[in-house]
């Protein structure tokens, strides 16, 4: 469905001078910067695919984004969606995308919602059949029938959310692009958005590329993630993966009869201590719980156990936070 | 081509969203034709042969200019401007529709609006109790339908032309004020080509703004009428050629610079 190849992105940016005269200064003659915001990236996504795209802010995330859709013309390297090159075809090629960017609306501000969408079936052309059809589908897992005659302006964040998701799948896209789609969304929303999510990627075969910074959307929606950080994909893979490869370190955490002085097992070490409870971190292939249990018991007597997974999220900040080794081994 | 009547409907709802902000263009756009009705009635019981054309013909005229702006209320640059600020241009970008049609169908659709909710209206107003004049005969209404076509259509490429501008420059707002007194002077909505001193009226005999208002209007009143008035409408179609192409060349310049500098 997505193939990319070597793709890489600068900016020229003008160059800024400091103070009044450095800005008068600018006016006339700009010195440019190049920055780039998306260096050398590769990868596939195979056709109904639910990947989680993920990076700190400024990654080059929607730059890539951008280039996928078109709207961005690649310095180097090749794009190509469903066999299309995006930037050459960019009518063709935006006629089988869907997006939902959850900064900003792109329906009308100042209308009822079902205006906006009988807009977007004209645009993208859309049998009035299909049109029926899908928003029949939008009233049973969206709730559309409920804001639908409102305007944009008067909707709370997750109706507009909703109602943006409408617009990007009225004109059954193959690819969608969901970038912050549930940014400042309740609880209950959220869940809602996320079951619709998965849905429309089991029914309709579309392949779903959502960017957030919500680990636990990825957790719940997403088979296979990619890391990407400094304009670099850092690790590429299904999430079971990037758990068995980056998630060797584990937490015990025991419960002790009195509070007890601070004190290290062999093999590991104590990260925290709150009244009678430590905690204490180990590498599972090095020790096994059973042990360091054993020989904590032999110290002091216990009451309660437990061994804590690494969050997926705080598996990501040490990626992001680039350690050098995981990811090496972190590349494909 | 549904294309456009889809926009017109959009536009309608904006219209019924603000209501009062409309409803206050019509009473000052009342206004104005009532002011320029008694300074062409005043200028005339003073100076009654100075004006080249009867006092109903130039008070029509002076009217007519005012109805006229209803029509092409339409600003794609302001549009065009906010969402290159904004950066909402990319989910325009990212439509399958032309840029350059998507604004035409755009400022189409308000434009037909602007004729049923404004323009209709002020010009029943305008017969009933301004002393405006019907055009002489079948053929002069059919060229004047003409005409505003394609005044129309080259005012809206006027002002495409300035909101590509917009991506390089980003607010256009002063630009704006200067370039909409050029086109109302230059395009004589106000006063009539004919009474300009005579650098500044071969200025403005040969830009394209005078086929905004000042080639429908003569035609109207029969000042323009003939060959003088076919004359008049090939001036105004080799202009939108002109400019239809400067557009395009204009919009892909900026274009490019968007999806090559990312804005």
């Amino acid at each position: 469905m997505i193939q990319v190849r070597h793709l890489t992105k600068d900016y020229q940016r003008v160059k800024r001078r400091e103070g009044f005269l450095g800005s008068v200064r600018t006016l006339f003659s700009a010195d440019y910067q190049t920055t780039r915001a998306v260096d050398d990236i590769s990868f596939n996504i195979k056709e109904g695919e639910l990947v989680g795209y993920i990076g700190p802010n400024g990654a080059g995330k929607s730059t890539s984004i951008k280039m996928l859709c078109g709207i961005l013309v690649p310095t180097s390297g090749e794009v190509l969606v469903n066999g299309l090159v995006p930037h050459k075809n960019r009518m063709e090629n935006t006629r089988q995308i869907g997006a939902v960017f959850g900064q900003k609306t792109q329906l009308w501000w100042d209308v009822p919602v079902i205006e906006s969408l009988k807009l977007f079936r004209d645009i993208y052309k859309v049998p009035e059949a299909q049109y029926k059809q899908n928003l029949t589908l939008f009233n049973e897992l969206l709730d559309l029938h409920e804001f639908s005659s409102t305007p944009v302006r008067q909707l709370s964040l997750g109706q507009r959310l909703r109602a943006d998701m409408a617009a990007a799948l009225l004109h059954n896209p193959r690819l969608l692009f969901l970038d912050e789609p549930m940014i400042g969304v309740d609880v209950v929303a959220k869940e809602k958005l996320r079951e619709f999510i998965k849905e429309i990627d089991r029914d309709q075969k579309v392949t779903i590329l959502l960017t957030t910074h919500d680990m636990t959307d990825i957790e719940k929606v997403c088979s296979r993630i990619m890391i990407i950080d400094h304009g670099r994909i850092v690790y590429d893979g299904s999430l079971e993966q990037i758990r068995a490869e980056y998630g060797k370190q584990r937490k015990l955490v025991v419960e002790f009869e009195e509070e007890v002085p601070d004190f290290s097992a062999p093999h590991a070490a104590l990260v925290k201590t709150e009244g009678r409870k430590k905690w204490f971190a180990f590498n599972r292939f090095e020790t096994s719980p059973s042990t360091l249990i054993a020989d904590i018991s032999s110290r002091f007597p216990i009451i309660d156990l437990a061994v804590e997974e690494p969050e997926i999220e705080e598996i990501v900040r040490t990626i992001y936070r680039g350690k050098p080794e995981l990811v090496e081994t972190g590349i494909k | 081509m549904k294309i456009f009547w889809s926009f017109a409907r959009q536009a309608f709802q904006y219209i019924s969203v603000y209501r009062f902000n409309f409803f206050m263009e019509f009473i000052l756009t009342l206004v104005r034709m009532y002011g320029i009705y008694w300074v062409w009635r005043i200028l005339y019981t003073q100076r009654p042969g100075a004006f080249g054309v009867s006092m109903e013909q130039m008070v029509t005229y002076g009217v007519m200019g005012m109805v006229l702006e209803l029509f092409i209320w339409s600003r794609p640059q302001w549009y065009m401007a906010n969402q290159v600020k904004s950066g909402a241009i990319d989910t325009d970008l990212m439509k399958p529709l032309d840029f350059h049609v998507h604004m035409l169908a755009r400022s189409t659709g308000e434009s037909l609006i602007g004729i049923g909710v404004l323009a209709i209206p002020a010009l029943i107003i305008a017969y009933l109790f301004l002393d405006v004049q019907f055009p002489p005969d079948m053929w002069t209404a059919l060229m004047f339908v003409v005409s505003i076509v394609l005044g129309f259509l080259v005012f809206f490429h006027l002002n495409f032309l300035l909101g590509s501008l917009a991506v390089v420059a980003l607010d256009i707002r002063h630009i704006s004020w200067a370039y909409f007194s050029l086109v109302r002077f230059l395009g004589g909505q106000i006063v009539p080509l004919w009474l300009f001193p005579p650098v500044v009226a071969a200025i403005a005999e040969v830009l394209p703004f005078k086929g905004t208002y000042y080639i429908p209007i003569s035609i109207y009143i029969g000042r323009l009428a003939g060959v003088e008035a076919i004359r008049a409408l090939e001036f105004q179609l080799v202009w939108l050629i002109v400019l239809v192409l400067v557009s395009r060349m204009l919009w892909d310049w900026a274009h490019r610079r968007l999806v090559v500098q990312g804005g």
